[in-house]
């Protein structure tokens, strides 16, 4: 579904990623979990072609991301995206966030449009907050309907930038479970994450990133257990309370 | 005890309507030219940006009576013949206006997230679309109670065209002050005109204001 195949990427003279290979197979999840400066949220900008890299490929279902003749655009839509900051539309409420692409982009009627929107609002547990606007949710049901948002274009893989990092700890569990569901149901999913009983439950691989560089990736178990670099120890030690 | 302005009424009002029409060309030339100095401040090409740049900090750091003054007085060296100062103050106001205009319209924008950007091209829209449907929209909604003040402040600076004898409200007020040598009743009623204008503004550009519990 998603190849990386030596990739590095450079902010002038900085190296933020190096030489990154990985291969994610349909219906995967991959968590990425790394200090923060390690080049994961960019990571998750070159798959879908928000930012440029300068060596190596990144193939989406066989379409080449860096490729200038690649529609980008239409690539997108196969990769929905959930921010860490929500990012929700401010003059929209839940409804329109969720329905503006499908209508816009896939040309679908408002009618099927917003049929579908509501049965993503039920998915994510927040079916009473259709026309509530952003600013009126608790952060917790803006990262939902964030969810949901990127849902409803029907894509083939979803990638989460630190989904939780920004939520009160009560609100946590409520979008990690629609993760999980989403991870269950099938959905091929690139996670950057520290929610590591997130990762222990459903992710297939776990990778951790440095400087750049992926340092170490395993299965759930025998990444926790026995992980092999030094630095990968000492950075589990610091989130494994 | 406003006997003297009944008495000039419609030479006073004749005033008021230039300084009207000088207000309203000001704003239409103030706000296209504005566009684009704010597009040329956050343009990519270094040319563009240094060159507006340059034009923005010198309009801005000079006092808009002076830019009246010397538009008014170089003009006829480059036209080659005498303007009027009508003209000549419609466009040292579109001139002045536009730098902050466009710093207005620069701020709106660049008050829009770079992620939120991303997150409408994430769900597959296109450049236009994403200006079209995300950015124009919380950009504009943010900027309007600022171009609303912008444009209260120009209707007043208007006044500041009578260095250059444009026979606008206070230019036709003192002169009928020289006949009449009623100045508090007359400039009274000048204060009064804009006070009144002014507030109405006001009170609609607080209606505008962001509301907090919306958060844009």
């Amino acid at each position: 579904m998603i190849e990386i195949r030596e990739m590095s990427k450079w902010y002038g003279d900085f190296q933020v990623l190096s030489r990154i290979d990985e291969v994610i197979h349909r219906g995967q999840t991959v968590v990425v979990c790394g200090p923060s400066g390690s080049g994961k949220s960019t990571l998750l900008r070159c798959i879908n072609g928000l930012e440029p890299f300068q060596e190596g490929e990144v193939l989406v279902d066989g379409v080449s991301v860096s490729d200038p003749s690649t529609n980008l655009y239409q690539l997108r839509q196969k990769i929905g995206m959930v921010f860490q900051r929500f990012e929700l539309y401010p003059h929209m409420t839940a409804l329109q966030n969720i329905t503006l692409a499908p209508i816009k982009v896939k040309k679908k009627s408002r009618e099927e449009a917003g049929k579908k929107a509501m049965e993503l609002l039920a998915r994510v547990g927040i079916p009473d907050k259709a026309s509530s606007f952003p600013a009126n949710l608790s952060g917790g049901q803006q990262q939902r309907v964030a969810i949901a948002r990127a849902l409803a274009m029907e894509p083939e893989v979803m990638m989460f930038d630190e989904p939780t990092s920004a939520l009160d700890p009560e609100m946590i569990k409520e979008v990690l479970d629609v993760m999980i569901d989403l991870a269950k149901g099938g959905m091929t999913m690139v996670v950057v994450s520290h929610e590591m009983g997130f990762a222990r439950e459903v992710a297939d691989e776990i990778i951790f990133m440095d400087e750049g560089k992926i340092i170490e990736r395993g299965t759930g178990e025998e990444f926790f257990k026995n992980p092999k670099s030094e630095r990968t120890k000492d950075f589990l030690s610091k989130i494994l309370i | 005890m406003f006997d003297a302005v009944w008495r000039n009424l419609p030479y006073l009002l004749a005033g008021y309507w230039v300084t009207v029409k000088l207000t309203f060309f000001a704003l239409i030339g103030g706000i296209t030219l504005g566009i684009l100095v704010g597009l040329g401040r956050i343009s990519k090409r270094k040319w563009i940006y240094y060159t507006v740049t340059f034009y923005v900090n010198l309009i801005r750091n000079i006092p808009l009576i002076l830019v009246i003054f010397w538009f008014y007085f170089v003009m006829p060296i480059i036209v080659g013949r005498p303007m009027d100062p009508f003209p000549s103050a419609v466009i040292s106001f579109i001139i002045f206006e536009a730098t902050y205009f466009g710093e207005i319209l620069r701020a709106g924008y660049q008050s829009v997230s770079r992620d939120l950007i991303q997150a409408a091209y994430s769900t597959g829209m296109t450049y236009w679309q994403t200006t079209r449907y995300i950015l124009v929209p919380i950009a504009f909604r943010r900027m309007l109670p600022s171009m609303i003040t912008q444009s209260i402040v120009t209707y007043q600076d208007t006044s500041l065209a009578f260095v250059i004898g444009l026979p606008e409200l206070v230019r036709r007020t003192s002169i009928v002050d020289g006949l009449e040598v009623r100045s508090i009743q007359l400039f009274g009623f000048v204060a009064v005109v804009f006070f009144i204008t002014c507030y109405l503004g006001s009170i609609v550009s607080r209606r505008f204001e962001v509301q907090k519990e919306r958060g844009f």
